[in-house]
């Protein structure tokens, strides 16, 4: 749907490229489904004398294969899977680490990412400053970051430069030693940043909304980055426990994508990662599902506000869910797309935001199911009414024949693209791996995609998007939402304290 | 199967050799064909096998800079209403035709150009090109009021999305204003003036299609999973009886050039103080302009870049630093940008990043800081030729090449610029740019917080 804000800074060659200062892009940044594809290359057909007057005929997609993975375990039990791909000379690695944010305590919020931001500032061998220079003189780029389901480690260098680069990747991974004082430097900018983002209305309402939904005593309930409680709190100890207790050889998976092959990958392994520890990875419980809500409303004032930042959902499904390919139909239809209902609604045809959307968060456990939009203050009460009018509407009409296959095609249809660079390839294999999917996923995907139908769908709707069980949650201007909400009857109207503001970290 | 012709030698590299040979073994090209139809389009049609996509990208020379004073926000509003329906394709059903062959779309307009971009699955080329034929030549054909009104309403909305309702959301425009004179095409931000953009009538904005919308002010380029030969007959098909448009009017610009600093402070609903400098700056592909984006890199690009160690890891009064160079047709401008900890006073940063420049200019800056940020620019070359479209993709860079520097296969060129720089011509534009010359200075402060600007006694 709503394309990635890739606003261009006059024309110059994107090399650093830390602002957009000029270009607009036309649709905000979103986010899409993953797809797949068959074989053969056709020409097009020479063509006689046009007839502008009806669209061209499109004909069957060509298909592609899949490119070929190679996999195998090293002795220390790390799991290695390798897809090559010699088009640039270009190589992406990532080491995927089972437990993210979703492995840690609530009253601990933000320490897988505390440790994962903690890698490469220092290790046994290596100062945070060598560790920058060593990378950033090869043109490389080194991460480490922390999600909801797994913590990553993830490289990106030109070929020729590999070696290098390599080492250093596995020396911060094997290697950390969480200095304390980088360890105090990097809890203040965590920390700062959580401050700058209290005055972003989109955090603040994402914030709220999955506090309410899952409240204090689950994990998901907290920000990924944790609170200005919750990361002061951290100490180095808890950080090496986390590492020590995740961060092990035959817990991980490290993918590699690029122009490199086997025997190359092998031998670059030999003299690095070869030697990581085995361990015993810490296994974290499912925690409860919290009740059901009822449906209210939850205010988050930002005073002045232009736009009201509006979040509708529930809790939905986890990433192992049997209904994964009808929710992503019924989600490309309700949200997921361009000319998705919530969007042509709230944005071409009200005109009240520059984009709406919806997604089903699929964690490793039951994640957030989101519809959202930006939209002008004035119109905050109109546009939750619209919200609730096409959840309500997808699961009570079947969805017509022509616009369902217009949301299949648009998922079936697009899989190659996802499949175009090495990073693509890389989050594809991380999807699979992370969540277990079977080998064949994306072999069959089209086809699970295509054979979708509306009445199953609606009887997903009905279940899963009940208008009656939405949370409503709204990051805007009090003075001027709070009563139009109120006049709506949905329920309760709940003023939600705002985060305090004190200075200093 | 023909792939992207990327020579690659495998020149000794020694492990543990932190300092690469500056002779680098890397080339980058990208192969195509070119060609013009009678009515002035540009063609630019590379092959691209290894996957069965294929990207379809337009630029139109036309940007927020052939607007005029009074009448701005054109170029952008334009880019809305071109997804609002053409003759031959009834409102709504741009995205509706695209989704439903698995394509997908956006557009971008800057300063100096506008962009278009489908990228779909190979056998729905045809189904873009005549889309994109039929808003090229007959846009106008459907459009009314309504729609004019429509769109403005979005754009006002993308307004309140992109700028005021986010942090610093006013910054840059803010920098434009001070930096350009009025008349300047740079002086507006792309998005234009609410006034201008109410204002406009039917008749300005048809005008404006006619003038810059028209095929010789166009060129199109088609990358992926297509054959020359086929990519060229259903150009001529869709594109070749689409009347060429008038002659382009120049732009016209006063210097921008100024010699004392312009100071500047505003209040927002932020929690940390940000500081941005600017200065003016070589042109995109102008001499100089390389060396600026080098210069950048080894400034602050990374870690262990100057201003980052000092500012962010070792002084610790700045949460984050950036610089970047950016070139446009017309003239370019030279960022430095800092976010300050909490209650630092923006002065400090201003006088460390002074310091630093100065350095740069007088000293200079290191081999291995020329090395680091040379290496980073091939990476990013290197990552630019992986996708065949969308922004930045291929088809993108050869309809820029095309633009900027009149050949699409200037990759090879452009590469060649940064490799070619050295330590003195990078201290060389340091002195000549950043010295002696006048610099905008904003301070965007927490509301209240007038004493954390910068030169507040000014």
């Amino acid at each position: 749907m709503m394309k990635g804000v890739a606003c261009m800074v006059g024309l110059s060659v994107a090399v650093s490229l830390a602002g957009c200062s000029f270009g607009m892009s036309y649709r905000q940044e979103g986010d899409q489904g993953s797809i797949n594809l068959g074989a053969g290359v056709g020409e097009p057909a020479p063509a006689p004398s046009v007839d502008r007057s009806v669209p061209p005929e499109v004909g069957p997609p060509p298909g592609v294969t899949f490119p070929d993975q190679v996999r195998f375990t090293l002795d220390n039990g790390l799991r290695v899977v390798l897809v090559e791909r010699h088009q640039v000379p270009v190589v992406a690695v990532r080491l995927l680490i089972p437990g993210g944010g979703g492995a840690v305590e609530p009253h601990q919020a933000g320490l897988a990412v505390l440790a994962a931001d903690m890698l490469d500032e220092g290790t046994t061998t290596r100062s945070a400053m060598e560790i920058a220079e060593g990378v950033e003189r090869l043109g490389a780029s080194l991460g480490s970051f922390a999600g909801w389901d797994a913590s990553v480690v993830s490289l990106r260098v030109v070929k020729p430069r590999l070696e290098g680069a390599f080492e250093i990747l596995a020396d911060v991974i094997m290697n950390p030693s969480f200095p304390q004082e980088e360890l105090e430097r990097v809890r203040r900018e965590q920390l700062d940043r959580i401050l700058q983002s209290m005055d972003e209305p989109r955090a603040l309402a994402d914030n709220a909304f999955v506090n309410v939904l899952f409240g204090e005593e689950h994990a998901y309930g907290q920000p990924l980055s944790g609170t200005r409680e919750s990361v002061g709190a951290l100490t180095r100890e808890a950080v090496a426990d986390f590492y020590r207790d995740r961060y092990v050889a035959n817990n991980s998976i490290l993918i590699v994508v690029g122009d490199i092959d086997e025997e190359e990958i092998r031998e670059l392994l030999n003299g690095t990662l070869a030697a990581w520890r085995r361990g015993i990875p810490r296994s974290f419980a499912r925690p409860g599902t919290p009740d059901l809500r009822s449906a209210a409303v939850y205010v988050v004032d930002k005073p002045d506000a232009a736009q009201s930042e509006i979040r509708v959902g529930r809790i939905g499904v986890d990433r192992g869910t049997e209904d994964y390919f009808g929710l992503t139909v019924l989600n490309t239809v309700l949200g997921g797309s361009f000319t998705s209902r919530l969007n042509m609604k709230l944005r071409e045809e009200k005109g009240y935001t520059y984009g709406a959307g919806s997604f089903f968060d699929m964690r490793v456990w039951e994640g957030p199911f989101v519809a959202r939009s930006g939209v002008q203050s004035e119109v905050t009460d109109s546009a939750v009414v619209e919200f609730l009018g096409e959840i309500r509407r997808i699961g009570e009409e079947e969805i017509p024949e022509e616009e369902l296959t217009r949301g299949r095609n648009y998922l079936a249809l697009r899989l190659p693209q996802q499949f175009e660079s090495v990073s693509d390839i890389a989050s594809r294999l991380s999807e699979l791996l992370l969540y277990g999917l079977p080998d064949d996923f994306y072999d069959v995907y089209v086809d699970r995609v295509l054979e979708t139908e509306a009445a199953g769908i609606r009887a997903l709707a009905e279940r899963y998007l009940d208008p009656e069980e939405m949370v409503i949650v709204v990051a805007g201007d009090r003075a001027t939402i709070e009563e139009p909400l109120r006049r709506l009857g949905i329920g309760e109207v709940v003023i939600l304290p705002g985060p305090e503001r004190d200075q200093g970290s | 199967m023909k792939r992207m012709a990327l020579a690659l030698s495998l020149a000794l590299w020694a492990p543990g050799t932190l300092f690469a040979q500056a002779e680098e073994e890397m080339d980058v090209y990208i192969p195509y064909t070119q060609f013009t139809l009678d009515n002035g389009l540009n063609v630019i049609v590379h092959q691209d096998r290894s996957i069965p996509v294929v990207s379809v990208n337009l630029w139109y020379q036309v940007g927020s800079k052939n607007e005029l004073p009074g009448r701005t926000g054109f170029a952008h509003l334009f880019e809305h209403i071109m997804f609002e329906g053409s003759a031959n394709v009834p409102e709504g059903d741009f995205d509706d035709h695209l989704e439903s062959a698995g394509g997908v779309n956006n557009g971008s307009t800057s300063p100096d150009r506008t962009n278009y971009w489908e990228n779909l699955p190979s056998n729905a080329l045809e189904l873009a090109l005549w889309l994109e034929a039929d808003r090229m030549g007959w846009l106008l054909d459907s459009m009314d009021q309504t729609k004019l009104d429509v769109q403005r309403d979005v754009v006002k909305n993308e307004r309140r999305q992109s700028y005021e309702n986010r942090p610093y959301g006013l910054a840059f425009e803010t920098i434009l204003e001070a930096a350009y004179p009025p008349d300047h095409p740079y002086h507006w931000p792309v998005i234009g003036s609410m006034e201008d953009l109410s204002a406009a009538t039917l008749e300005d904005v048809s005008d404006f299609f006619r003038t810059y919308y028209a095929p010789n002010n166009a060129s199109l380029c088609i990358s992926g999973n297509v054959s020359v030969s086929g990519a060229r007959d259903l150009v001529e098909k869709y594109f070749a009886d689409i009347p060429r448009g008038p002659e382009i009017p120049g732009v016209e610009y006063p210097d921008p050039a100024f010699s004392e600093d312009r100071v500047l402070v505003l209040e927002d609903e932020v929690q940390l103080p940000r500081l941005y400098m600017m200065w003016h700056s070589p042109a995109v592909l102008s001499e100089g302009d390389a060396e600026m984006e080098l210069l950048a890199s080894a400034l602050a690009g990374g870690r262990s870049s100057r201003l980052y160690r000092r500012l962010v890891y070792e002084e610790q009064v700045a949460q984050d630093v950036s610089a970047f160079q950016d070139g446009g047709e017309i003239g370019g401008a030279f960022y430095i940008i800092a976010t300050a900890k909490p209650e630092v006073d923006l002065d400090v940063l201003e006088a460390a990043i002074r310091q630093e420049v100065e350095s740069a200019a007088y000293s200079g800056v290191r081999d291995e800081e020329l090395e680091r940020a040379r290496n980073g620019v091939e990476t990013a070359f290197v990552g630019m030729l992986e996708r065949v479209g969308g922004f930045g993709g291929k088809a993108d860079l050869l309809n820029r090449y095309h633009f900027q520097a009149g050949n699409p296969g200037f990759v090879r060129r452009d590469l060649a610029r940064y490799r070619d720089a050295t330590v003195a011509g990078l201290g060389e534009v340091a002195r000549v740019h950043l010295i002696g010359r006048g610099s905008v200075v904003l301070s965007v402060v927490p509301r209240g917080r007038e004493d954390l600007a910068a030169r507040k006694d000014q």
